[in-house]
């Protein structure tokens, strides 16, 4: 790729740089505060951090790094010594900062309107503004929604992405031996798109060693799961939950950080459970109500709404999508096991894809499974305004939950911004419906 | 619909159009034949037409609320799958034997999974499917159509007890050719300053080549480019207009764009032009291939397919410049994420490299409600042309 212009390489960066100035602030705070649980934070910053910090650093160097989405596999690039960011954190991280409603109105401004998901008119907003950085290289990948692939022509579309060549893995809408075994010949035609664009091999031994750390985090994170099936659970919507899944698979990957924010998580977990306690230390607090949060979490207005429902109300979340764990291990044995498991667990296993992608199977399953193995007293889906295939499988969801004898509500927000559904009304539907239950 | 159309063929399309039962499906059912329903314009009929089948694209006209759907589908989903899935709980689609779906977009595949829980029983259906599409347009991506094609052809042969030859499916792909080319013929009238049909009668000719066996078809469409040839044309409009978009198979739409001045003469819809504009290889010598290689890469694509943009856009242009087009519509469903961005993306082509071709992006619901506000922006728009 064409070395970028000075103006458009800075403009690119400055966004990306104060959320990394804004998380190194973050962690400095937390390293001064006392506590586990605030350990636990700052190894969980500090991991992020990293990945910020080389992206950064590649970018500045006119070194080749990855935009990435989800699901891609990064095991692969990650053994190839490749930095990456996901073209998709942006709204993910900077969810509940000042500016993201002022972002999402430039989205309006440009057409993107209202009924369109919000974590795709962000970053294509983020992306036709030139403020996100530009990667050497780009990978996609064409589901979990309608507005992935758009995502992705927007990008080969605009003139200063216009330059960075793109693979889109095509994920099959089935899950069987025949469409993992196409999933894995995606991951190897993308393999060599990265080692063309990037100059760099990949080395099977390396990639052996990083599948087998994965592995290892893979197995701490479902020994952590166990802890949460306690009642009282002893973690609620902050601890554990999705970072899981970013700590094994966003921002880096087999990554001994990893395994020892896992073990921490655990340590911490069980001594709760030894003291009895469960997700808040309050005074005179009880866990009332065990959830399972079936989406992503309201990034935008996290705080405003879930410490109320857990400190107030005493609704414990023991599950959400993101914290879900169907993984299976990746089998280091040959190149062709690991192709296969990889892309097993991309196209499978991992949230959002698993669900959203093909039949409505994976959600009836999921809502049952959890609602056995953590002890649910109710399902949440949130609805997110983006969440198409889910809202259209409201009927079958509220059905898998009746079979079970677990209420269900469907609320309709916006992850991101608080005035499409208000938080307040958000509340509202959510305390009607668990008195009306008797659940709280 | 009010219509100058004299030929009593398009007496026939309209009443196709117009309603999902039809007199010819009915003359169809009489003589023991089967239909099968279908979304999406990428499911390969022509198998469906070798296992015996009379295809029917599914539509949800005669509609008017959705109360039913309602249960099972959200305000946020597209009114077009939900008009479909009331019709199919109030059990309007009775005259279906089978059902073939295709992961088209987030809300259209949805009705596979509802209609098997509760639309099925209610209908009547003895097979129900859905097919994986590609989201891509290379070789891997038309070697994975074919298995679906075959798998298709596998489990329908099982079902109906009709062998699926490949001869079979070589006569049906022939004659959707011919089918075809008809009815590019029948646009290419639409080339003539004073074209002989309007865009709202285009339509609802297309939509009837998807609601009746296909040779009585392809007799009325003969029938009606006959009459159309001599027949006196539409003048006094105020703009040529092409339509782009996804599924609009209702012509009241077009008629209120009509009705403000501006004729519809051509368009790159699921009921339009990129239905026909090419035919499938019938040298090929193996007939599902030529189908996989068709809906995967040869016809014109719609956005979900990825990366395929720059040839969306050029068919566009190419038609636009054809057809002598003045201005260019892009119409959507609300909630629509596909054609959203779409729109988005041709509107600043058409801006930046187009020759300032203008364009309105005109959304709607399935079921036409806030006409006022069609017609008004519609007006707007053909305004700032004339100046
Ligand atoms: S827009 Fe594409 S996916 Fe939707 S109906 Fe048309 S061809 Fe099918
Ligand atoms: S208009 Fe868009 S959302 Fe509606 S059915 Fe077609 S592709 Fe799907």
């Amino acid at each position: 790729m064409p070395k970028l212009p000075k103006e458009i390489l800075d403009k690119s960066l400055e966004r990306f740089t104060v959320e990394r100035d804004w998380f190194r602030e973050n962690l400095e705070a937390a390293r001064q505060m006392p506590g586990e649980e605030y350990e636990l934070n700052a190894m969980m910053l500090d991991i992020l951090l990293a990945a910020k910090q080389k992206v950064l650093d590649a970018a500045h160097n006119d070194e080749p790094f990855i935009g990435g989405y989800f699901c891609n596999a990064p095991e692969l690039f990650t053994s190839m010594d490749l930095p990456w960011m996901m073209v998709l954190e942006t709204p993910f991280l900077s969810a509940s900062a000042p500016y993201v409603i002022d972002d999402i109105e430039g989205a309006e401004d440009m057409g993107l309107l209202g009924d369109m998901c919000t974590a795709i008119r962000l970053p294509i907003f983020y992306i036709e503004n030139n403020m996100m950085p530009i990667p050497t290289c780009c990978l996609g990948l064409l589901y979990p929604c309608d507005g992935a692939p758009m995502l992705h022509q927007v990008l080969m579309h605009n003139s200063n992405w216009q330059n960075v060549p793109i693979y889109s893995c095509d994920p099959p809408y089935t899950s069987d031996e025949r469409a993992v075994n196409y999933f894995a010949d995606e991951l190897r035609e993308m393999t060599g798109f990265i080692a063309k664009h990037t100059g760099k091999k990949l080395e099977m031994d390396k990639l052996v060693e990083v599948c087998e750390r994965s592995n290892e985090v893979y197995s701490v994170w479902q020994e952590y799961m166990e802890c949460r099936r306690h009642k009282p659970c002893p973690h609620g919507w902050e601890l554990g939950g999705a970072q899981c899944f970013a700590i094994s698979q966003c921002f880096t990957v087999g990554d001994p950080k990893s395994v020892a924010w896992f073990r921490k998580l655990i340590e911490v977990a069980q001594n709760r459970i030894k003291a009895g306690k469960g997700a808040q230390d309050l005074p005179g607090w009880k866990e009332k109500c065990r959830i399972f949060w079936f989406d992503i979490m309201p990034y935008g207005w996290v705080f405003e709404f879930m410490p109320w429902l857990e400190t107030e109300l005493g609704v414990v979340l023991v599950n959400d999508m993101f914290g879900n764990y169907p993984y299976t291990l990746i089998d280091t044995s040959s190149e062709e096991t690991i192709y296969h498991d990889l892309a097993k667990r991309n196209l499978v296993d991992a949230p959002m894809i698993r669900q959203a992608r093909g039949t409505a199977e994976n959600f009836v399953y999921d809502i049952q499974k959890n609602i056995k193995d953590f002890r649910v007293d109710c399902v949440i889906w949130p609805g997110h305004m983006g969440h198409k295939d889910g809202a259209a499988t409201v009927g079958i969801m509220r059905e898998a939950c009746r079979e079970m004898d677990v209420p269900f509500l469907h609320i309709g927000l916006d992850l991101f911004d608080k005035r499409y559904t208000s938080v307040d009304e958000v509340k509202d539907k959510v305390e009607t419906f668990l008195r009306g239950h008797g659940l709280i | 619909m009010e219509t100058k159309i004299k030929s009593g063929a398009f007496q026939k399309f309209a009443e196709a159009c117009g309603s999902l039962m039809n007199s010819e499906i009915q003359a169809w059912l009489d003589q023991g034949g089967k239909v099968a329903g279908f979304f999406c314009s990428t499911v390969p009929e022509e198998i469906l037409m070798a296992a015996g089948y009379l295809p029917f694209r599914m539509r949800g006209t005669g509609s008017t609320d959705t109360e039913l759907a309602d249960a099972y589908f959200s305000p946020i989903n597209c009114s077009y799958p939900r008009h479909v899935m009331n019709q199919a709980l109030k059990g309007e689609f009775k005259f279906l034997d089978a059902l073939i779906c295709v992961n088209a977009c987030d809300h259209v595949r949805r009705i596979y999974d509802n209609w098997i829980r509760y639309a099925k029983g209610i209908n009547g259906t003895t097979f129900e499917t859905v097919m994986s599409l590609p989201r891509k347009w290379g070789d891997r991506q038309v070697d994975w159509y074919y298995d679906e094609i075959n798998l298709l052809r596998e489990n329908l042969a099982k079902h109906t007890g009709v062998e699926i030859t490949d001869d079979k499916i070589k006569e049906a792909i022939k004659l959707n050719n011919q089918l075809r080319s008809l009815q590019k013929e029948l646009y290419e009238l639409r080339k003539k300053d004073n074209p002989p049909i309007t865009g709202a009668e285009a339509l609802v000719a297309v939509v009837a080549g998807t609601a009746m066996p296909k040779d009585r078809y392809i007799e009325l469409l003969r029938q009606l480019i006959d009459d159309l040839k001599d027949a006196e044309g539409n003048d006094g409009y105020k703009a040529r207009i092409m339509l782009v978009g996804g599924e609009l198979d209702d012509p009241e739409y077009i008629n209120i764009i009509e009705e403000q001045g501006g004729l519809v003469v051509t368009d790159s819809n699921c009921f339009g032009s990129r239905l026909f504009w090419v035919n499938v290889d019938e040298a090929e010598s193996d007939p599902v291939r030529a189908l996989a290689k068709y809906y995967v890469q040869d016809r014109p694509t719609c956005p979900r397919t990825y990366g395929s943009q720059p040839e969306r856009m050029e068919f566009t242009r190419t038609l636009a410049r054809e057809f002598n087009v003045d201005g260019i519509i892009g119409e959507r469903l609300l909630y629509c994420d596909n054609w959203l961005v779409e729109h988005y993306m041709t509107k600043f082509d058409l801006k930046e490299h187009g020759g300032n071709m203008p364009f309105l992006a005109l959304d709607r619901e399935y079921i036409l409600s806030g006409k006022g506000q069609i017609k008004t922006r519609v007006q707007a728009f053909l305004e700032t042309m004339e100046l």
